[in-house]
């Protein structure tokens, strides 16, 4: 089983997990926060109040876009999808965990075995 | 099932945003909770731990409400407070006090009722104003979509200024003259002459944007 990333860790890792999801499909935060916790074998977990704030920032950003939708089950949703702004952010975000993840495996190996 | 609405809205009875903006957040917020509900019901929990299950979305509603208001507010809390509320209240303020010194300048005389030694005055000409000032601040503020509670405190901002004026004061002449009886009397009336009556004229203009609109 995955050991669930500390909440510090997951937040800042958050921008990216997101923007990942949403170059696939648009989604609604509680399908964000779902395929997140799925995705990621329960390693990486947002809750609601982790989850809005950063959606919300990222929205004031211009990287997502959220808008209502009428649902057929009876409750609309707020769908996000990716703007081009954040698009252009998702490759450089990659690259910078990339570099973290290169740097930290040099300090403290933490790579893969 | 629990009516998650209420519930977020009643916890994030403090957020300071424009209306639709707190309208949407309620909304997302709550279709959240619902559905983490109904995803633990689906997977055979009782409605109570499922209940429970959902509110541990949120340890800490008062961060989770300043959280979203720095990421919503467009340009800042302050600047949203300063629209909604201190930029009418100071107007309201203004308008009132400089109605009161016109009426003063041009020599009208108040109405009094003598109570004793004190007395209860009507500055008919000044409270007949007042309206209009309450009517403008509270306007002003339903512009800026400020919520009711800020409008209704912005149009009501003279009568706000002088209770707490009075408030500071009457501890003082306490300390100075010691405690009478006729000291609360006449504070009592100072409540009735600046606050009591400035507030009723000012509300009556700022009861048509005391409505809440979407």
């Amino acid at each position: 089983m995955t050991k669930r990333i500390r909440s510090k860790i997951a937040r800042g890792s958050g921008e990216l997990a997101i923007l990942s999801l949403l170059a696939e499909e648009r989604l609604y935060g509680f399908e964000i926060a779902r395929q997140i916790g799925e995705r990621t074998g329960g390693a990486l977990q947002f809750t609601l109040a982790s989850l809005y704030p950063l959606l919300y920032e990222m929205e004031k950003k211009g990287w997502v876009d959220g808008r209502w939708q009428p649902n057929q089950a009876g409750r609309d949703r707020r769908y996000y999808s990716l703007t081009a702004a954040g698009r252009r952010q998702l490759a450089p975000l990659r690259a910078e965990w990339k570099s973290f993840f290169v740097a930290l495996d040099a300090l403290a190996g933490v790579s893969h075995a | 099932m629990p009516d998650w609405n209420q519930i977020v809205r009643e916890r994030l009875a403090a957020i300071t945003l424009k209306i639709a903006d707190r309208e949407d957040v309620c909304a997302e917020l709550a279709a959240h909770l619902e559905e983490t509900y109904e995803n633990s019901r689906a997977k055979g929990l009782p409605a109570q731990a499922a209940f429970e299950r959902s509110m541990q979305e949120v340890d800490d509603w008062r961060a989770l409400t300043r959280e979203i208001r720095r990421t919503k507010s467009e340009d800042g809390l302050m600047n949203y407070r300063t629209k909604t509320l201190w930029l009418p209240a100071l107007v309201t303020f203004l308008g009132a006090s400089v109605s009161l010194m016109l009426c003063q300048f041009f020599g009208t005389q108040p109405r009094i009722v003598w109570v004793g030694h004190d007395a209860i005055w009507f500055y008919w000409p000044w409270l007949a104003t007042l309206p209009i000032f309450g009517a403008v601040g509270a306007c002003l503020s339903q512009r800026a979509q400020g919520p009711t509670a800020v409008r209704l405190a912005a149009g009501l901002s003279p009568a706000l200024t002088m209770l707490t004026v009075m408030s500071l004061v009457l501890p003082f002449g306490v300390a100075i003259d010691g405690f009478h009886f006729f000291q609360l009397v006449s504070f009592g009336l100072g409540l009735v002459n600046w606050v009591a009556i400035p507030a009723f004229a000012l509300l009556v203009g700022e009861l048509p944007f005391l409505r809440s609109t979407t």
